[in-house]
């Protein structure tokens, strides 16, 4: 997503990250949103392997990064609007992530070392180690879920830019 | 645990993989104009480094090696980080689709990251056991993250000072980088690798 250029503070005063994106569909009062493909995607070195850059496989990538908004908002098919997310979230969610089973693939690989002796049981240790943190990550992530803290929030209505504006990255 | 520390302080400060190394600059200056995309691809680069690492050291332990398929580890490893990658997204969808949401948008770009390829070869280059490649390939990778996150903070101060034009951009932003490095180069005394 792109950043907007202001920033916005939830009810707890928290800063927001925020982005833009479209409305694609409303369905019984479920709004559903793409976000919006950055300008320096096309000129990213990685474009030839990364299908966001791309025409052909931008809408099955965009379609796979669709999102929810929960509440009638009001909002029409096409409109484009600046939603957001607690800056704390992206912490949150790659602590959960990734720094979860990074932590057991260590403890479980040094823990092999220290009782097998071998690269094997290390292997082994750190291989169990990974599925424990990938389990434990998992029952987070859906705490964290439900209580909403992963969920963007609708911020406000955008307009479309101009035709000449770029990205500032 | 004394050398294991040691490992650590070595691979992610003294001989750290951006600017001791001069490894993953693309994303060094492409990714780090905000604190929060830093620290997004800090942490997806630091978890596909380090699964990437572990099954490069089983490739090259009982493949590369006892056959002498030297000559392929190239195109080996780079065919491991591709699949870590994948692997990696799958995992993220699967974990939390709202996560994917979140962090999913950094992962196709380390597949062309040389930080990654850069950094399981030099665990070949080093020798190492199971698990000193996968300390050593951790603490590398954070390594990397912290200097994107210190990089892209010091962007973002920048962003709201008044550079002179000739400056402005990219310019400021390598001579900020040299700065960072040559602060780096204080660690150099503290431990070789």
């Amino acid at each position: 997503m792109r950043e907007a250029d202001s920033s916005f503070s939830d009810a707890d005063g928290l800063d927001m990250i925020e982005g833009f994106a479209r409305v694609v569909a409303v369905e019984d009062g479920r709004i559903w949103l793409e976000p919006e493909v950055t300008a320096s995607c096309g000129s990213c070195s990685s474009v030839g392997l990364c299908s966001i850059g791309k025409d052909a496989g931008a809408a099955r990538k965009l379609a796979a990064r669709r999102f929810e908004l929960p509440g009638d908002l009001g909002l029409r098919v096409g409109e484009r609007v600046v939603v957001g997310v607690r800056d704390d979230t992206l912490v949150k969610g790659a602590m959960t992530a990734y720094g979860i089973p990074l932590l057991t693939i260590l403890a479980g690989g040094i823990a092999g070392q220290e009782w097998g002796g071998t690269d094997g049981m290390a292997a082994l240790g750190a291989l169990g180690g990974l599925i424990t943190g990938l389990l434990i990550a998992r029952v987070m992530a859906n705490s964290l879920t439900a209580r909403g803290i992963l969920t963007p929030r609708f911020l406000r209505r955008s307009f479309d830019p101009p035709s000449d504006a770029g990205c500032h990255e | 645990m004394e050398h294991y520390l040691l490992l650590i302080i070595s691979a992610a400060l003294v001989s750290n993989v951006v600017l001791m190394r001069f490894l993953g600059l693309c994303s060094f200056m492409g990714v780090t104009t905000r604190v929060d995309t830093a620290l997004g691809m800090g942490a997806s680069t630091t978890f596909c480094i380090t699964i990437s690492a572990m099954i490069d050291w089983g490739v090259e332990r009982f493949l590369l090696e006892p056959y002498d398929l030297g000559y392929l580890r190239t195109v080996a490893f780079i065919l491991v980080i591709a699949a870590a990658v994948q692997f990696t997204e799958a995992v993220v969808r699967k974990v939390s689709p709202s996560m994917f949401q979140l962090l999913g948008i950094y992962l196709p770009l380390i597949t062309t990251n040389c930080a990654v390829l850069g950094v399981n070869l030099l665990l070949v280059e080093g020798k190492m056991n199971f698990i000193e490649s996968t300390v050593f390939a951790l603490a590398s990778s954070l390594g990397y993250s912290l200097v994107m996150v210190l990089f892209a903070g010091l962007r973002e101060r920048l962003a709201l000072c008044q550079v002179p034009r000739l400056f402005a951009g990219p310019p400021i932003g390598f001579i900020t980088a040299s700065l960072l490095a040559l602060a780096f180069m204080g660690f150099s005394g503290m431990s070789t690798n």
